[in-house]
């Protein structure tokens, strides 16, 4: 195949105030026409920046650079504005990160994808642009959305916007920026096989940039490996997962949380990734397990170990023969149903709209965004709250901690009932019911040091509290004494993490609420942070609601899972037979979406009834887009509750007949679930 | 939300703010020590003329109900006649609203230039030694209190380089070409004032914005720069703008009172002078009425231009 861009010896350095960093050293790698290269990395590992050289992007303060980047032969690096420009968008097009946040919010979606085939005078001659546009629209499974503006899209929906942008003038390469990052699994799922589906299609390149290597499974031809600016491994996608060669490839691919169960024969990585901790030698040696002390001394360089396939380890051939002992995965140690009940939730609503008066007044009952809730924790247990986005799974955890007074319904903490609204609780209540939030950059005070974040909780609820108290929390959490006297802005997202959580633990508390605590992180140190959630648990028996999306991270970490779809509970299950039995046709489905390390060819199955809607309150919410129900029915009659060996399933099917549902091979691509969003707005 | 939803609600609460204006100006003026006629007549009037004087005022009746018969006069249009002149307000009003609203026209057109351009060229170019010498610049500007600004141009366009006139004395009998070099001085005076602050938060919501992933993905998508400044960065930047310039029409209000003055513009500033000199009660009430009017109207167009400017904000609550 022909090169259409090749990237030979880049090398970039920033300018900071410690001398210069170098962000990419010497990065060289080529992509044929038609083939989807992946980038994978942890953060700060300048996968990004590689990335925006190929759009010819980048800040152009304080930063040298060397090397070539050239797209048909014409060195990017070299050229001007005007030239660029007029490249952008045309040959070489970008599906950003963050399409809420890139979609121009004051314009509809329409104009911004003609204005981009405008400007590079792309229409095509035998079409008018409005065809086009809808065109387009259709190409990426959306119905003509051209005349609304971003917000009133979902997340799905405005990535596919940018994706029909990025393809409107037909371009050779296009690079995606972790571009299903923020969505959720189901929605994931059906981004990734458009753009397999559009690539096979339309027969362009693909640059794709993720810390996901399962995604990339799915997608990529070749996969790229990139630590600290270096590329360590380059390989086909499926050799690389199933043998990696570089030590910190198989780090990541370890790190990953999988739920095929299969035994680990490597462990995950250690340490975080520090530009001021790097040796002169190879890069990775000081979290490396097979490192030597020449390993620290000497540069290591790409070398071809077999066909299309280089690394950058002169150990790769140890490292790829030696077994390192294997971590235990799966919850262990499950003491939690013989204790004591320790939350309960009964009958549970919740909205966010107070009725008002006129309302009242009318008899209007206003929509509630979470319907009939019960749940119970004991101490020591882990219930995991799974469900896309939207479907109330943060809505509930204000309700329990206090920031949202429900509007009906009860919780009750022990054998006491617990205040519906934050300042009618007791600071003894406040202290046992801890939270821990999804963002840690924003959760904790960045002008404050480590050691009076931790210590303010201690003093509100007035904990003596000695010397070593601090030094205590931090080593649980596996941080030294160190970090008291930092400030959150010298922590990594991972160590910040940590300190959210050692602050929630300094007050012992008996529930922790984790609000998608993971999500944020990067795999490895996700791995690191389940496994001292684990062993908080199990030496501290503290019981947590652990909301996720990431039903690996549950597996792992899980002794119930709740699964919600659209503010109802839909299934309540022991972990291990919710994995290996899902029963309820939304778990079904939510399984079916989550990635594999393998090349699955996943289709996201369409919906049975995409016109069906369900009376809200009284349907099951789940009508329209169920593969499997029966018929009206579903939308017009609440859905019973069916006990089941460890739970309970909402559904109107017999529990015999579910879970043994012959999947239908249906190749269909249809985003009808979006557009059924989409008519419900 | 609609939009028209949202007019409704705040034309209420905007004419609710302004009820609760006339009544602390009708408190205000009622609270001032000392009887209104005596004021006016000196002390040296006879008790005949006081009481004349006292009845033609309405000044027997309880407070309560001088305030409903003036507030309801003053919706009816009528203003009252003015004490000093014996004219009513209405035709003492009307000739010098009209200069006011010309000279503010114009301050205001000056102002978006003003205002616009340093802030484009600043943002556009942060850091660099343009953006820091614009920054010096409107830090002096905004330093200097306005009268001595005043002052400052008028000595620099009307004394060193004598290129316009000192005094804004304009008449019914002036050309247009005399009308407009007379404002010019004032008018600058007050764009200059206004745009000061306009400038520096402009500046900061335009660097913000030309920083988001949208303005990124607008230049990738291999737009020119100006159709990325103009349509994708500049109607986002200029809502924060947008309050601070409604802001400035409540300080054009005021300022306009201090440059009419240095400049002798017989404008609506020098009359709400005049009758607070003279004690005209009733002018009082009728211009500080009008002014405030005029700011709250302002905010009520900056609301929903802001509205207008993002479409999200038509929709959350």
């Amino acid at each position: 195949m022909k090169k259409l861009i090749e990237v030979r010896n880049l090398n970039i350095a920033y300018a900071g105030p410690s001398g210069w960093t170098n962000v990419v050293q010497d990065v060289s790698f080529e992509i044929a026409r038609g083939e989807a290269f992946g980038l994978v990395g942890e953060s700060g590992c300048g996968k990004s920046t590689v990335a925006y050289r190929l759009l010819g992007y980048g800040t152009i303060n304080s930063f040298v650079q060397t090397g070539e980047v050239l797209f048909d032969g014409v060195d990017l690096l070299k050229l001007g504005p005007a030239s660029l420009t007029r490249l952008r968008g045309n040959r070489i097009a970008l599906v950003p990160q963050n399409p809420t946040t890139s979609l121009s919010p004051g314009m509809r979606v329409g104009p911004q994808i003609r204005e981009m085939i405008a400007t590079h005078k792309a229409l095509p001659d035998d079409t008018t642009m409005e065809r086009r546009i809808v065109e387009l629209f259709a190409l990426v499974g959306l119905p003509d959305v051209g005349h609304r503006y971003p917000h009133e899209l979902s997340g799905g929906q405005q990535q596919r916007v940018t994706i029909a942008m990025a393809v409107a003038c037909n371009p050779d390469l296009l690079v995606l920026d972790e571009p299903t990052t923020g969505l959720d699994v189901t929605t994931q799922r059906q981004i990734i096989q458009l753009l397999s589906d559009l690539r096979a299609r339309i027969g362009m390149a693909m640059l794709y940039v993720t810390h996901d290597l399962a995604l990339l499974a799915q997608i990529a031809n070749r996969v790229g490996v990139m630590y600290a600016g270096q590329l360590v491994e380059v390989a086909a996608s499926d050799k690389l997962l199933s043998a990696p060669a570089h030590p910190y490839s198989r780090g990541l691919i370890a790190s990953i949380p999988t739920m095929d169960g299969t035994d680990r024969q490597t462990r995950g990585l250690r340490g975080v990734l520090r530009r001021d901790q790097m040796s002169t030698g190879c890069k990775f040696e000081p979290r490396c397990d097979f490192a030597t002390t020449a390993c620290r001394t000497t540069p290591q360089a790409l070398e071809l170990i077999a066909d299309a396939r280089s690394v950058a380890c002169m150990r790769w051939r140890d490292a790829a023969t030696q077994q390192l002992p294997a971590v235990v995965a799966g919850p262990h140690g499950r003491t939690a149903a013989r204790s004591e009940r320790l939350l309960s939730v009964a009958d549970l609503s919740l909205s966010y709209q107070r009725p008002s008066i006129v309302d009242k007044f009318l008899g209007r009952t206003t929509h509630s965004v979470v319907r009939d809730i019960d749940l119970e924790l004991r101490a020591g247990e882990v219930v995991a709250l799974v469900g896309e986005s939207g479907s109330g799974k943060s809505t509930i955890a204000r309700a329990i901690s206090g920031r949202l007074p429900p509007r009906s319904g009860a919780i009750t903490l022990e054998d006491g009932p617990l205040s519906p609204a934050l300042d009618g609780r007791s600071a003894e209540h406040l202290r046992q019911i801890q939270y821990i939030f999804q963002n840690p950059d924003a959760s904790l005070n960045p002008r404050s040091s480590i050691r009076s974040i931790l210590e303010r909780p201690l003093k509100h609820f007035g904990i003596p509290a000695d010397g070593k108290t601090l030094e205590t929390v931090l080593e649980s959490v596996g941080l030294h004494a160190g970090y008291l006297d930092r400030i959150p802005d010298q922590l990594s997202g991972g160590e910040r993490q940590r300190i959210a959580i050692a602050r929630a633990l300094l007050v012992n508390p008996k529930l922790l609420i984790c609000d998608e605590i993971l999500s944020a992180l990067d795999v490895s140190v996700q791995a690191r942070i389940v496994e001292l959630l684990r062993s908080l648990k199990e030496k501290h028996d503290v019981a947590m609601l652990f909301i996720s999306h990431d039903l690996a991270v549950v597996q792992q970490l899980a002794d119930r899972v709740a699964v919600l779809y659209h503010g109802e509970l839909m299934q309540m299950s022991e972990t291990a037979s919710l994995l290996t039995a899902p029963l309820h046709p939304y778990t079904e489905m939510l399984l079916e979406a989550a990635p594999s390390l393998r090349k699955d060819g996943h289709v996201s199955r369409p919906p049975a009834t995409p016109t069906l809607k369900a009376t809200p309150g009284i349907g099951c919410p789940f009508a329209g887009r169920c593969p499997r129900q029966p018929g009206s029915l579903c939308a017009d009659t609440r859905p019973p509750i069916q006990e089941t060996g460890s739970g309970f399933v909402r559904c109107h099917l017999p529990i015999d007949g579910l879970g043994r549902h012959a999947r239908s091979p249906q190749h269909m691509r249809s985003p009808a679930v979006e557009d059924m969003r989409l008519q419900s707005l | 939300m609609s939009v028209a939803r949202l007019l409704f609600s705040r034309i209420l609460f905007s004419a609710l703010t302004l009820l609760l204006v006339s009544i602390l100006i009708f408190l205000i003026l009622e609270a001032l020590p000392g009887d209104v006629a005596t004021r006016i007549l000196g002390r040296d009037a006879t008790a005949k003329a006081l009481e004349v004087l006292r009845s033609q005022l309405h000044l027997n009746q309880p407070a309560l109900v001088r305030y409903f018969q003036w507030i309801g006069d003053f919706l009816r249009g009528d203003l009252g006649v003015s004490i000093a002149t014996g004219r009513p307000i209405a035709d003492v009003l009307a000739p010098r609203i009209l200069n006011t609203l010309l000279l503010s026209l114009l301050a205001f057109a000056i102002y978006l230039v003003l205002a616009l351009v340093p802030a484009i060229i600043q943002a556009v170019n942060r850091g660099k030694a343009v953006d820091n010498v614009i920054s010096v610049i409107t830090l002096l500007l905004l330093s200097l209190p306005d009268f001595l600004l005043a002052t400052m141009l008028l000595f620099l366009f009307a004394v060193a380089v004598p290129i316009l006139p000192a005094l804004a004395t304009i008449s019914e009998t002036s050309t247009w070409q005399e009308t407009l070099r007379a404002m010019v001085l004032p008018a600058v005076t007050l764009a200059i004032m206004m745009a000061v602050y306009a400038i520096r938060v402009l500046r900061d919501s335009l660097i913000e914005v030309l920083r988001s992933d949208y303005v990124r993905l607008a230049e990738l998508k291999g737009l020119r720069p100006r159709a990325v400044l103009f349509r994708h960065a500049l109607p986002n930047a200029i809502v924060p703008a947008l309050n601070v310039t409604a802001l400035n029409l409540g300080f054009l209000i005021g300022g306009v009172v201090i440059v009419e003055r240095v400049f002798s513009y017989p404008g609506f500033g020098t009359l709400l002078i005049d009758a607070l000199q003279l004690r005209d009660i009733p002018l009082i009430k009728a211009t500080v009425m009008i002014s405030a009017a005029v700011y709250v109207a302002a905010n009520l167009v900056a609301d929903v231009l802001a509205v207008l400017l993002q479409p999200r904000l038509r929709t959350s609550r």
